[in-house]
Order: structure tokens, then sequence, then C-alpha cells
């Protein structure tokens, strides 16, 4: 299975699509990171992998 | 070498101690589940720790641990998010990783003898994973591995009706980069998730060696309250024990008394160790403190008895009764209902507890 995961530029935290895809825009999980984070930001050919197989990532 | 911490999960099997909190932080011997692997990493020579959170006491664990600095470890922080399987957290780790070999630590196990002989076993050969197992008496309920006569694991088998040996994997892993591509290829299993022992079989069947490390002292899985009372008592039973708050005359001790320099066990209380006391306990006339207990901070304990439990901290125990073999969540107070009318027990009870009265 594809794991798809975005890196925060600012910080270095490692966001998975998953999480990206439930919030779409959210402020970076990282301790004290003001960076914003989104969906947007995987590159178009992964957020539509990600889309057409979006069941096997949810449990 | 770097590390990965796993961090996620609800933590069920603990509730109602997981219903505010997630399951590593819940103290053993007053330290954090959670502050035991990252000490083996640090002792193994690892200090670049990837921490993957799930859901649930993200915020409490990132309080907790930082960014390493206090531990003299440098953390990254990974969000799993759903918890889509241990293959999958090691999956989301992989930019972190790199090019590098890693140690896959489950963050609310613990074991006696750290992870620095796994590290080097897998180190002294040229492997695709190294695994740690240990003989246990259920080979039916584990994952089970098969080994050659070198240590090579030649087999992995989840919960075999018709086990080839008792050696179960532990939950603590070594892997090559090599990894990341076998767990690209996993479909997840029946139950929706990315099984690592997947990833293993299917390392094994593309050719690489995997190592395997017996592990002789305790380990304990901390997922449930009586695991949490072992671990205790375990911990305690091995930890040196320093002594530095107030005795008071009058009082009696004996044992190994683990006391922090602002608790105080005073006139007319019993100690008897090993215990561990945290900051800020006062220990009162007609107390008795028995063996494997450890007091969480700022808690007042008087005229109780307890013994082989833990407190987690912040309690008000004050009940002339015993209480043995027990789980307390933080701020929970046990009082007397003595003078109260009608007599009876007062109990507010959160969801999932479990009293026996």
């Amino acid at each position: 299975m594809r794991i798809i995961t975005h890196t925060c530029p600012t910080c270095g935290t490692i966001v998975a699509a998953n999480e990206l895809e439930d919030n779409r825009v959210m402020k970076c999980p990282g301790l004290g990171c003001k960076e914003v984070v989104r969906f947007e930001d995987l590159p178009e050919e992964a957020r539509e992998y990600f889309l057409e197989h979006k069941e096997q990532y949810q449990i | 070498m770097k590390g990965v911490l796993l961090s996620g999960g609800t933590g069920s099997r603990l509730r109602p101690i997981t219903h505010t909190g997630p399951k590593q932080l819940v103290p053993v011997a007053n330290k954090p589940v959670l502050k035991y692997a990252v000490e083996d990493f640090k002792e193994a020579g690892i200090t670049e720790i990837g921490v993957v959170l799930g859901h649930k006491g993200r915020d409490e664990i990132q309080e907790l641990l930082g960014d390493g600095s206090e531990y003299g470890v440098d953390i990254t922080y990974i969000v799993q998010g759903e918890p889509l399987g241990l293959a999958h957290a090691a999956g989301c780790a992989r930019d972190f990783v790199g090019d590098d070999d890693f140690v896959m630590y489950l963050g609310d196990n613990i074991l006696k003898s750290g992870i620095t002989d796994l590290v080097e076993s897998f180190e002294s050969g040229e492997y695709g994973a190294g695994i740690a197992l240990q003989e246990v008496d259920d080979p039916q309920a584990f994952g089970i591995a098969d080994i050659d006569e070198s240590g090579n694991v030649t087999q992995l088998v989840e919960k075999p009706d018709d086990p080839p040996t008792n050696l179960a994997l532990i939950g603590m892993y070594v892997f090559s980069p090599a990894v990341f591509d076998a767990i690209d290829e996993l479909e997840p299993s029946w139950r929706g998730e990315l099984e690592i022992t997947d990833a293993i079989q299917s390392l094994l069947e593309d050719g690489y060696e995997i190592d395997s490390q017996i592990v002789t002292g305790w380990w304990k899985d901390t997922g449930k309250p009586e695991d949490i009372l072992e671990a205790n008592r375990l911990v305690l039973e091995d930890k040196d024990l320093l002594t530095e708050g107030i005795i008071e005359e009058g009082a009696k001790t004996d044992g190994r008394i683990e006391l922090a320099e602002s608790a105080v066990v005073e006139d007319g209380a019993v100690v008897r160790g090993p215990v561990s006391i945290a900051e800020n306990v006062i220990i009162k006339d007609g107390t008795y403190v028995g063996p494997y207990t450890s007091i969480g901070a700022d808690s007042t304990l008087e005229n109780i008895h307890i013994e082989n439990s833990v407190v987690i901290g912040g309690s008000r125990l004050t009940a002339s009764g015993r209480i043995v073999d027990s789980l307390l969540g933080r701020n929970a107070n046990v009082e007397s209902a003595d003078e109260l009318l009608p007599e009876g027990r007062r109990l507010v009870v959160g969801e999932n507890s479990q009293l026996k009265l």
C-alpha cells in the first residue's frame, strides 16, 4: 500500500495524507510550529491516488 | 541508526485511565512508560528519534518529550493519524529515516535489558531486519518465529494453532531501509491494518536474512491495568532507589525507598520498600505503604493501607481501609465515609471503571 506523507518545510514534522485530507487546512502539529499545512501541499498525482483509494486509508 | 517510537493507539484496555491521556504516559515507578523507551534509545547510541503520534494524546506526548533536548536526543514528530497498523506507522517514517537503518520500538513496552544487544546483533551482519523474541508459555496467543541454528528467522506465523517454537515477537524491531519497499507491496490485512509481520515475511521471501535476538530479561506490554502493576513491580525490583525526602522520627521504614526531596513520611507512618514516592507527597500518621507501590506527585495519604499499587498523582487517600493491586488515576480520591449518614459507600465512578468492594 502506498503511504503518502507531507513534511513541514519549517519544522520537519511529517503528516500522513489521511490526516491532511481529514483537515484539508491545519496548523502544523509540530511542537510550537506556526506553519499551515494543507492537503493541497501534496503533489497532484499523490492527492488523486489518495482520493481514488481513500477506503484503504480509513479503518 | 535512527529510532522510531510508536506512540499511537487508543489505550482502550486501560480505560478509564486513558480517557484523559495516552497510554504511553501512564507512569511506572513514577516515570511515564514512554521515557523508558527514550532512555533505551539513548543507551543504544540512537539520538535521532521519530515519534509517531496517533489521534490521541499528541499534545501531552509533545509536552513531555519536547524537542528531546532535555533527554539528550533529537525528536521529530510523525503524525500517523488513523491507526492503520505497525507497518503503516513505519512507512510514515520513511522520509525521516531516509537511507539509515532504524529501530522500531512500541512506546507502551518496557524491557529490562534495553535494545543495545538487538542493535549490536543486527549491525554484526547484513540483515534486512532484526526482531526481538522472548520465550512464552502460550505461543498460540502471539506472533511466533521459527529460527535456524545461527539465529536467523526462517518463518513467522501469527497466533499459530501448531506453533513451531515458543519464541514470540515482542514489539522491538530493527529494519534496513529495504523494509519500505516491502511495505509498499503490502495490502491491508483482514482487520484493515498493514501488518509488520507481513512486511518481515516479505523481506524473508525476497531473500533477506532476518536476525533474531532472544530477550532473557523481563519484558512487559503495559496495555492493561494488571500489566502496569506488574511492570511497576519489576522496575521497582531492579531500580536504584534514592531516599532524598524527610523521614520523621517515629516513622518506620524498611527496604529500598525512593523518596523525592519534597516528600515527607511523617511520625506514625510505616513504609516498606521497594516503593517510589514522588514530589510533594505526604505520608501521614496511621498510613502503611507496602512493597511495590508507587505514589505519584502531590498526593496525601492518611490512615490508609496500600500495597502493590500505582497512584498516578494528585490523590487524597484517607479512608481507613486496605487498597491492594490497584491503579488510581490522576486526582482520584479515596476518603472515609465513616461519619456520613446514611451509612454506605459514596462513589463517583467514570466510564469503564472497575471496582471490587
